[in-house]
């Protein structure tokens, strides 16, 4: 009834969908709202052959890395580890990124195979990189979208690293890379020190259908990249992508995925047929993710049931799982003033991300009163969900007077870094418990 | 037997025909040892059978879960209107004026000189009635109707009809039953040479309506709480809302508890007709007396469309089923005139 859990095993019993709605809907109520969970055991493609995979990383090299010291070294010793991490026969390079991109290894604009030699020579050219230079991102993602362009691999994984903010170009010309990158690599984007926007490395990632976030400490970065560089390799799907079937006179409010983070797919459909559309998500292998599917529909009458959308996980034309969202008019309004938790869980978590980055935004811009405000109904929020982390970073920001009211004041002095994290994780989203 | 009878089972078939088209029996064969095993099962028709095009849109393609490709309205399970004829037995279901879908489900079952009719209420207020109603009328002649194999009493043919028609009722709802699953009123009437037995849950109702003279009879008794006032001879307490009085007390789905039919065979005097009938059209004509001066003398497919006009005429309030069967049972065909 309000948790209607519809599982559908694939062929290969690798990906399960579930869906989460209450389908009642009071007799003048035309949006239908769902939570879609679907979950991959990472065995179906894996049991033949993995995808091939290729991996660029582009490591920060301007000026700033030199201060302080500690972080143009850990940032070799993290591309060494992740250069460590890759299996025999995965075609990569390193990519250094100032206000142009010049290679790190190999020397030529290519991708060479991992192999003993390569990734020795690969790691004593990382060792002799100097900090000097500006920062133009776009400048690295063109070079690594032309190194993947000669690739045949299906699995495409950028990692780019950065301390500082996009100075030497402006955010129009990132756009522009990014939109001719789209579709061609996945890039996840990390930031370290304490001068890097969150706003970037969320553009950046959210475009390239990757992960944002940003580190603190230099020291942690190379388990990081250990971890980006083993799930790049340990996907067992190239590309998947959502497909949402709507029936006629309806309208798609939103797309977005809910967990683990927040990401707007609303934009990216790209048509199959008048009612079907499909929304890449990029490569997939053991994961669990969750869509929060919004649709209105043409009003029905009491006792009218209506197919409202059918999701389904695809891998070019084959269905690897699908799901069902249905919408059944009554007049018992004990069934439809239901709410399904794990929606309202995705719509608090959604307004949570909204609030922070608007908060911020207006913190930055100096408007106080909107700042508290916002700020202030993200503590509440973030406690209502049992978002420790972000409370945790926001109370870098706010001074919490009341969490259950929201009433905050804004801090004084605050470290850069804690705002630019409060940013980029303002999109990571935690799961209700299963009910 | 003439040339352009089945048999087996009586039913009218070409000559140059070699199979039954109702049964199966091979026409050549001779039918077996009475004493034996039976030689058929009779045969049956239901208004159960989803539409071809959508109601919604008027699309002809449906998903694999039954949604229209289109406008995305689940298909229904029955037509709006049926009209049945099987024998000398009819019978006609209309969804009415004021619901949305038929959910009521109405069959015909003829075999050899026993004739019988289900009806199948689905309950509004539950989810997809009209799976449980379909499926339930479906599910009970396809008991009944080989249970009638001539040795076996007709209450216990009854008795298989009813658990096979809550099988049905419960598949109904599908893995997942959820709190308030697709539910479903069962009356069932079986009309032999020397009885009338019927059976039911719920509050859809049969009805000995004899010729000239005799008294007409409601043969059940409505589980609701009405219904128990009533079959007690009390009036409904004022204290008990309308609402409440018509509510039922037992259902055939997922969630009832209680399904064994209530039970009631009789000798009738003299001929008549037994009328099957779901609320939608004894709300207009509750009394035995008062339908029985309402149906016309007229062939039961023609009886059975009048009594349905007579409910969508008085308002057509609520889904209408109504079957007509005929005392003494005559299984021969009906006289067909030249325009049917």
């Amino acid at each position: 009834m309000s948790e209607r859990s519809a599982a559908a095993m694939s062929e290969q019993a690798a990906f399960q969908a579930e869906v989460f709605q209450n389908e009642y809907l009071p007799a003048d109520s035309t949006v239908v709202d769902a939570v879609v969970t679907v979950t991959s055991s990472g065995a179906g493609a894996a049991a033949t052959t993995a995808p091939a995979t290729a991996q660029v990383i582009m490591i920060d090299c301007s000026g700033s890395m030199a201060d302080p010291a500690t972080k143009l070294p850990e940032a070799k010793r993290a591309t060494a580890a992740a250069v460590d991490a890759l299996r025999d026969g995965v075609a990569f390079a390193v990519v250094a990124g100032r206000g142009h991109a010049v290679m790190v290894y190999p020397a030529t604009t290519a991708l060479v195979a991992a192999s003993a030699s390569t990734k020795a020579n690969a790691k004593n050219a990382v060792a002799r990189l100097t900090a000097s230079g500006g920062t133009a991102m776009g400048q690295w993602l063109l070079l690594a979208n032309s190194l993947f362009s000669g690739s045949t691999a299906s699995v495409k994984h950028g990692i780019l690293l950065t301390d500082g903010r996009n100075q030497h170009e402006t955010p129009e010309q990132l756009a522009a890379v990014l939109r001719e990158c789209d579709g061609r690599f996945v890039c996840d984007s990390r930031g370290v020190g304490e001068d890097w926007s969150g706003t970037e490395l969320r553009t950046i990632a959210s475009a390239l259908l990757g992960t944002a976030d940003g580190l603190a400490d230099p020291a942690e970065l190379a388990d990081d990249f250990r971890t980006m560089t083993e799930a790049a390799m340990g996907k067992s799907y190239a590309e998947i992508s959502l497909r949402l079937w709507t029936p006629a006179g309806s309208n798609i409010r939103f797309v977005k995925q809910a967990f683990p983070h927040v990401e707007a797919l609303t934009g990216r459909r790209r048509e199959i047929s008048a009612r079907i559309g499909d929304y890449p998500l990029g490569p997939w292998g053991a994961e669990s993710r969750d869509y929060h599917v919004s649709v209105q529909v043409p009003a029905g009458a009491v006792g009218d049931e209506i197919l409202a959308a059918r999701v389904s996980l695809v891998s070019g034309d084959q269905v690897l799982s699908q799901g069902l969202v249905r919408a059944i008019w009554t007049d018992d309004t004990a069934l439809s003033t239901r709410i399904n938790p794990r929606v309202a869980h995705y719509t608090g978590q959604a307004e949570l991300a909204d609030v922070i980055q608007e908060g911020l935004a207006a913190r930055e811009a100096g408007d106080v009163e909107t700042a508290t405000s916002k700020l202030g109904r993200a503590v509440q929020l973030a406690e209502e969900t049992g978002h420790t982390d972000t409370a945790k970073l926001l109370a870098r920001v706010v001074d919490v007077v009341d969490a259950r009211t929201g009433t905050v004041r804004l801090k004084q002095k605050v470290a850069g870094v804690d705002a630019e994290l409060a940013n980029v994780r303002s999109v990571k989203t935690i799961r209700v418990k299963s009910t | 037997m003439p040339a352009d009878q089945c048999p087996a089972c009586a039913a009218q078939v070409n000559p140059a025909d070699l199979f039954c088209e109702a049964c199966g029996h091979r026409l050549a064969d001779p039918v077996a040892d009475p004493s034996g095993p039976p030689a058929t099962t009779g045969r049956w028709v239901s208004s159960a059978g989803a539409p071809l095009t959508c109601a919604g849109c008027g699309g002809a393609t449906f998903g694999p879960e039954g949604y229209c490709d289109g406008c995305g309205r689940r298909r229904a399970s029955a037509k709006d209107r049926s009209e049945l004829e099987l024998g000398n037995l009819a019978a006609v279901t209309d969804k009415g004026h004021r619901h949305h879908r038929n959910e009521d489900a109405v069959g015909l079952g003829l075999l050899r000189s026993v004739a019988a009719a289900v009806v199948c209420d689905g309950v509004s207020s539950s989810t997809r009635p009209d799976d449980a109603s379909n499926g339930a009328v479906a599910a009970a002649l396809a008991a009944l109707m080989p249970a009638l194999d001539g040795r076996t009493p007709a209450d216990e043919a009854i008795g298989a009809a009813a658990r096979a028609a809550q099988a049905a009722a419960i598949l109904a709802a599908g893995p997942e039953p959820g709190t308030n699953p697709p539910a479903s009123t069962f009356v069932c009437a079986v009309v032999e040479p020397q009885a009338v037995t019927v059976g039911w849950v719920g509050d859809s109702r049969a009805y000995w309506l004899p010729h000239a003279g005799a008294e007409p009879a409601c043969l059940t008794v409505d589980d609701s709480v009405a219904g128990q006032f009533a079959a007690r001879g009390l009036p409904v307490p004022p204290d008990i809302s309308q609402d409440r009085a018509a509510a039922l007390v037992r259902w055939l789905g997922a969630d009832a508890t209680d399904t064994t039919p209530h039970m009631r065979r009789f000798a009738p005097a003299g001929p008549g007709r037994v009328l099957v009938c779901s609320d939608g059209l004894f709300r207009y004509r509750s009394g035995a007396a008062e339908l029985a001066a309402s149906t016309p003398s007229d062939t039961p497919l023609a009886t059975a469309r009048a009594l349905t006009q007579l409910a969508l005429d008085a308002g057509g309030q609520d889904n209408i089923a109504v079957a007509v069967l005929t005392y003494p049972p005559d299984t021969r065909e009906p006289p067909r005139s030249q325009n049917e």
